[in-house]
């Protein structure tokens, strides 16, 4: 019953993803998950069939986790998309998105210049369709990989790879530092692999399915090469681990994905499991501190719970309060376009107002543009778990 | 290592249920869940028991209750925990501030899409035919553009019906709005109703049709919350009462429970666990230690005391039909089939007969521990509920959420 068959038949036409889907409740312009996926799917195996709405879905995969006949419905939605551009022309928008990582090269060399280029240039982005209003990132004035450089880590025998992505190395490199002072704590030793590209996840949903899938191709065999040996790989986006561990098997045919898949952890899930194996610093320090807390939708469908409020709740003094409204709208970059932007607060609204309601000032969430989009719709302050696990770890030795 | 009280596998009706007994108990709880169960399908309102065998329709739920044969859930439950089973479902819904009304000492018929009467035991107060039964004229009202209902139809069905035929029917239309984009269904409505602004034009679209004081039967779509804020807001503005009929998938009322339910576990700590995909089990001497998921990364094992099994039947996944045999695929349960697949199904059209296939499923004790062909407790700490009990077909005696209830309830009071 595992997940990557992709047979639109399995589809019972039961109508419970119409109710799960976040973008079809915001906006009346799109058909709907049954409708977009598995209905014109086996349409479009007999003939290339296009259905414009298409565009509207957000790969949030609500619908996959409502499902009952286990229909990969995001994912026949990406693979349907990647056939509708495949000799379409595409927009400047579209690549500027998706190329997260080749932008972020172009102006490594003056990062301070890229933010404030960034800034000024709000009206040219809006101009190619990218929303004035949205929250995009900042570059960090260091990347992750020159920071990570920099540090002396204690070595020990125990070894963990990290998979930092895009968005730790490139926007919030301090998670990948928190998440490299955490392991040490633990008697672990960081190896952090230059050769690792984007996973692809924002190539996969503007289309660029060719692309996504050369960088798999690259990913997969540094991956294998590390869980080869023994060594677990450990990712603190779950856009990432869900790419890396579940979408790359949905959407290509590469040999070892399965194989690396079983030693492939999110953060706090792999902290849970040494937990479990009384292997865990257990030194935490108390916090007398409040949070809220949102899971994102690509954590939630990984279908290992929610570790990271699990994790916190071994934190002595932390109270942390899962908000549990839902998706917040922006799915990596579906919020930041311009004619998406709306719907995407729309979809967030519930998100924020229970936010809001609880009075709490910062949300701990484990996703990036999760973190990005609950700062921006309810003006509040942002933090990945590992970040106040690390607080709590110094805590104890002040 | 983390160990739970109660692994509770699906997230079903049934499933909901059974934790939230347990919970309730003060145990420690796990729901690994999958899907969003039948509920959204199938929908809020929870049958007890409609028909007897014969099709001839059961006085009361009660007296339903009474008739059952001996390899009924019901019978192995009995009916003091049914009774509490029924109340302590209701005592949720009323603390979550989602009523639901009804007894097992009645039978509520209650008006369907097609213009038809449905016995059903429970349901919520947008559901109540009280003001119904009584009006001398009622209105039918249907939105322009929705799917699957037929104002006309309810109301030209309903002279049909004796207790109805003295009714003078009208039947009016409000315009939404809301045909640009997909077609539009009673969700779109509801969801156009749960807005301050929605609710705000549909009343002043409703002021023009609707006289003060009428009964008004509607399609489901008082909004999409588990709460009564819509039909509350509408009632006052317009001094009408609103009367939902049954309805047809994706669920507004099945939606609205799951949604009150799953809010339930999460506030008393229950721990969900979704798209976890429960494929097998760890039993030593006779007990389950811990149930085993398969995601696509890896397996993930889950350790508890006890563990009750409510993944469904033939739909839900909690039973597979395979050539000559039927499979319990999780602790590989004996399920008693004919092995001559043409018996399965009772083949004569509109039989008035329950059909055995829809009977198949786990035997178990008074406590819901799964059974062997000579009646001997197999696992003692596994506790089964729900749809894949055998003995019952549903579909035909109207039992559905019924049985769901009470075998999920009393699975967690056995534990
Ligand atoms: C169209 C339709 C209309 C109906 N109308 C009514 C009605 O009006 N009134 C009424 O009372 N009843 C009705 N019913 C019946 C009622 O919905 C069901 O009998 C009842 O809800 C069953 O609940 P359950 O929890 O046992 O099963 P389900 O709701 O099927 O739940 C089982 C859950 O277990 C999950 N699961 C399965 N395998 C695994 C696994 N390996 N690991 C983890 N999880 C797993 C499934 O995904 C599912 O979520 C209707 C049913 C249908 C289909
Ligand atoms: S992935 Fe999200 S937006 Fe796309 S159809 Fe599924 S639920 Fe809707
Ligand atoms: S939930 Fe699954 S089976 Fe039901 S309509 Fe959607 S894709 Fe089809």
């Amino acid at each position: 019953m595992k997940k990557h068959h992709n047979n639109p038949d399995s589809c019972t036409a039961c109508t419970v993803c119409i109710a799960n889907c976040p973008v079809t409740a915001a906006t009346r312009k799109f058909r709907g998950p049954k409708m977009v996926g598995p209905t014109l799917e086996r349409m479009r195996l007999s003939q290339d069939d296009i259905e414009p709405s298409l565009e509207y879905c957000s790969n949030c995969k609500n619908c996959d986790m409502s499902c009952p006949s286990g229909v990969p419905i995001s994912t026949l939605n990406m693979l349907a998309r990647a056939k509708y551009f495949k000799n379409r022309k595409r927009s400047l928008r579209d690549w500027i998105l998706s190329h997260g990582e080749k932008m972020a090269k172009l102006s490594a060399a003056t990062p301070g210049m890229a933010n404030f280029g960034m800034k000024m240039s709000r009206g040219i982005l809006k101009k190619i369709g990218i929303s004035d209003k949205a929250p995009l990132p900042a570059y960090a004035s260091k990347s992750f990989i020159k920071l990570f450089k920099n540090l002396k880590q204690t070595s020990y025998p125990d070894k963990v790879v990290f998979y930092p992505g895009c968005f730790i190395n490139y926007n919030d490199p301090q998670v990948g530092m928190d998440f490299v002072a955490v392991m040490q704590a633990n008697k672990l030793e960081v190896i952090v692999e230059e050769g690792f590209v984007c996973c692809g996840s924002p190539l996969v949903v503007n289309g660029f399915l060719d692309e996504a899938e050369e960088n798999a191709k690259q990913n997969v065999q540094i991956l294998k090469k590390w869980t080869d040996k023994g060594y677990p790989v450990i990712t603190c986006c779950t856009s990432c681990g869900l790419m890396l561990k579940q979408e790359y098997q949905e959407l290509f045919h590469i040999e070892g994905v399965a194989e690396y898949a079983k030693q492939l952890y999110d953060a706090d899930e792999f902290l849970l499991d040494l937990h479990d194996q009384g292997r865990l610093n257990t030194n935490f320090g108390t916090l007398n501190e409040k949070y809220m807390y949102h899971a994102p939708c690509h954590l939630r469908a990984q279908g290992m719970g929610l570790p990271g409020v699990e994790l916190l709740a071994l934190i002595p003094g932390l109270d942390v309060q899962d908000a549990d409204a839902g998706c917040c709208g922006i799915s990596g970059n579906y919020g930041f376009k311009d004619d998406k932007y709306d719907i995407s607060m729309e979809i967030g609204s519930g998100l924020f107002k229970a936010i809001k309601d609880s009075g709490r000032d910062t949300v701990v969430s484990e996703c990036g543009t999760c973190r990005l989009q609950i700062g921006h719709g309810a003006n509040v302050k942002t933090l990945h778990p590992l970040t106040l696990v690390r607080k709590s770890y110094e805590a104890y030795h002040k | 290592m983390r160990e739970y009280d109660i692994v509770v596998i699906g997230g079903g009706l049934a499933g909901l249920m059974a934790a939230a007994a347990a919970t309730k108990r003060g145990k420690k709880v796990t729901l690994l869940s999958l899907g969003s169960g039948t509920l959204t399908i199938g929908g809020g309102i929870v049958d007890v028991m409609g028909y007897l065998e014969g099709g001839i329709p059961a006085a009361t739920p009660s007296a339903g209750l009474l008739q059952v044969g001996d390899g009924h859930p019901y019978k192995k439950i009995g009916r003091p925990a049914i009774e509490e089973s029924i109340r302590f479902f209701k005592e949720i819904c009323e603390q979550e501030g989602y009523s639901y009304i009804g007894n097992l000492d009645k039978t509520q018929w209650i008006p369907t899409a097609a213009g038809t009467l449905k016995p059903t035991c429970l349901v919520p107060k947008t559901m109540d035919t009280t003001e119904l039964k009584k009006a001398d004229k009622v209105t039918v009202l249907g939105f322009d553009a929705l799917k699957d209902f037929y104002p006309s139809l309810i109301a030209k069905n309903f002279k049909k019906i004796p207790a109805f035929a003295q009714k003078e029917y009208e039947v009016v239309m409000v315009d939404p709005k809301l045909s640009e984009g997909r077609d539009v269904t009673a969700l779109d409505v509801a969801r156009w109703l749960d807005t301050e602004e929605g609710l705000a034009s549909c009343i002043e679209k409703m002021r023009n049709v609707i006289d003060s004081g009428s009964v008004v039967i509607i399609p489901p779509v008082l909004g999409t919350r588990p709460d009564y804020a819509v039909k509350e807001k509408l009632e006052k503005a317009l001094g009408c009462h609103f009367v939902e009929t049954a309805s047809v998938p994706p669920s507004i009322t099945g939606l609205r429970l799951r949604t009150m339910l799953v809010r339930y576990l999460k506030k008393n700590g229950v721990r969900i666990v979704e798209q976890a995909i429960v494929a097998k089990s760890i039993v030593e001497d006779g007990k389950c230690v811990a149930v085993i998921t398969e995601g696509v990364d890896r397996e993930r094992t889950y350790h508890a005391k006890s563990f009750i099994l409510a993944n469904g039947g033939f739909y839900g996944g909690g039973l597979l039909a395979e050539p000559g045999k039927v499979i319990e695929p999780i602790f590989n349960l004996p399920v008693e089939a004919p092995t001559d697949h043409e018996l399965w199904a009772n083949y004569s059209l509109f039989s008035s007969e329950a059909q055995p296939f829809a009977k198949l499923g786990l035997d178990v004790d008074e406590k819901m521990r799964p059974l062997d062909a000579d009646g001997k407790v197999l696992l003692n700490n596994v506790f089964v509920a729900g749809r894949n009990l055998r003995g019952y077909d549903f579909s035909f005696e109207k039992s559905g959420n019924g049985v769901a209830i009470a075998s999920g309830y009393q699975a967690a009071m056995s534990v």
